[in-house]
């Protein structure tokens, strides 16, 4: 019976473990061929930025889609929003985040926004992949066709001029109009919760509208957008029992009066205090 | 005989050094995160420039379009764009892709000229 050859062996394991150090430690194999997946997170974000500015350009959400797809984001509408937030909150600009609340807002909706005028909808996406394919051609549509959208506007087809043209971002202060009321009894909501939703002239939820509350001795502002897994134009206020409160965003805009907690029952339980739900758009 | 030993253990040691090289830079390669954009595939950097052409064709804001291209490191706009531009033509991008990568190119050429 041969003998196993113990010191080869071991050599050749010694050999393996050197090799194994310096291609996974001291000299990894360079990268060439990323994927937008395994970008830093403010990369990402740039990509994102990128995407969100190329469907404002086009409305082309299929394809907005399957680049989205290839950040890897468990929920991009999410991910698009808490973005949106940042670039407020870090005074980039307005219209970029716009942009991006914009394709999160169409993510949501499902909206297409069409520029049948424009050459550069009809277009098809050839990218050829040599390996994984990251845009799935048959996500891509190889051509659109006109389809009015009630509540999108920012699709205006001109026949004289051959590009969109952008609509101007609404501003803050412009007037608002009170556009719903109505009392919540939602057992699963705090108490007395007041929620107010702000709809720009695009009936896309607005963030960074200030909201002003006045009661009997007292008043308050507060601001949509900081709750952005609510909702872009949401903003939310806690009532007291037995207080009635106005609420105005900005000058000129309508007022809401007379906001009391309702008294709510659902079967079977105590009452409790119910909330209010106002929904503001500028017109 | 001895001799014989320390060649077969010098050839072994090779081997496994070879073997671990392959299986650490080929087989399974180390897996990557945070990484720049400058590392990115050919077909996504052009796919970006194209997204860059797309918002710039509405835009027409050539700083802002240099700023977008800027993500991929130290080289030009314009160089980046013609780039993503000669991948483009390469591959088989539609014409209407070509055409606003062109145009913005020729914009990133003369947004540099102006700098």
């Amino acid at each position: 019976m041969r003998r196993i050859p113990w010191d080869l062996l071991l050599t050749l394991l010694a050999g393996l473990g050197l090799g194994l150090g310096y291609s996974w430690v001291i000299s990894p194999a360079r990268v060439t061929d990323a994927e937008p997946l395994a970008l830093r997170t403010d990369f990402k974000d740039h990509y994102r930025s990128a995407i969100a500015a190329a469907y404002s350009a086009t409305g082309n959400l299929p394809r907005a889609q399957a680049r989205l797809s290839l950040l890897g984001d468990a929920d991009p509408v999410e991910a698009l929003n808490a973005q949106a937030q940042r670039m407020l909150g870090s005074g980039q600009s307005l219209e970029q985040a716009d942009q991006v609340a914009a394709l999160a807002s169409a993510l949501e909706q499902g909206i297409t926004v069409e520029f049948t005028s424009t050459p550069v909808v009809q277009s098809v996406n050839t990218v050829v992949i040599t390996a994984t394919p990251p845009l799935d051609p048959s996500a891509v549509p190889s051509e659109i066709t006109e389809t009015p959208q009630p509540i999108e506007t920012q699709a205006t087809i001109n026949a004289a001029t051959p590009r969109p043209t952008r609509t101007p971002v609404p501003t803050v202060g412009a007037p608002f109009t009170l556009t719903g009321q109505e009392s919540v009894c939602d057992p699963n909501l705090p108490d007395g919760l007041l929620q107010v939703i702000v709809f720009d002239s695009r009936r896309r939820q607005l963030a960074g509208a200030k909201i002003m509350i006045t009661w009997d001795g007292g008043e308050e502002e507060f601001f949509t957008g900081l709750k952005p897994e609510l909702g872009n134009g949401y903003a939310d206020f806690i009532m007291e029992p037995d207080i009635s409160y106005t609420v105005q965003l900005g000058a000129g805009s309508d007022i809401a009066s007379g906001l009391t907690t309702s008294t709510c029952q659902i079967s079977g339980r105590e009452t409790f205090p119910g909330g209010i739900k106002l929904t503001f758009q500028q017109p | 005989m001895k001799s014989y030993r320390w060649i077969f253990i010098v050839l072994a040691l090779l081997a496994g050094i070879g073997i671990g090289l392959a299986y650490g830079w080929i087989i399974d390669p180390v897996d990557f995160f945070d990484l720049t954009p400058d590392t990115l595939r050919g077909d996504y950097k052009s796919d970006y420039v194209l997204m860059v052409a797309e918002a710039y064709r509405v835009e027409r804001d050539p700083g802002l379009a240099a700023r977008r291209l800027g993500i991929f490191g130290t080289q030009s706009p314009a160089t980046i764009a013609a780039s993503g531009l000669a991948y483009a033509r390469a591959n088989g991008f539609s014409d209407s892709d070509i055409a606003l990568m062109q145009e913005l190119v020729t914009a990133m050429q003369a947004w540099s000229g102006i700098q």
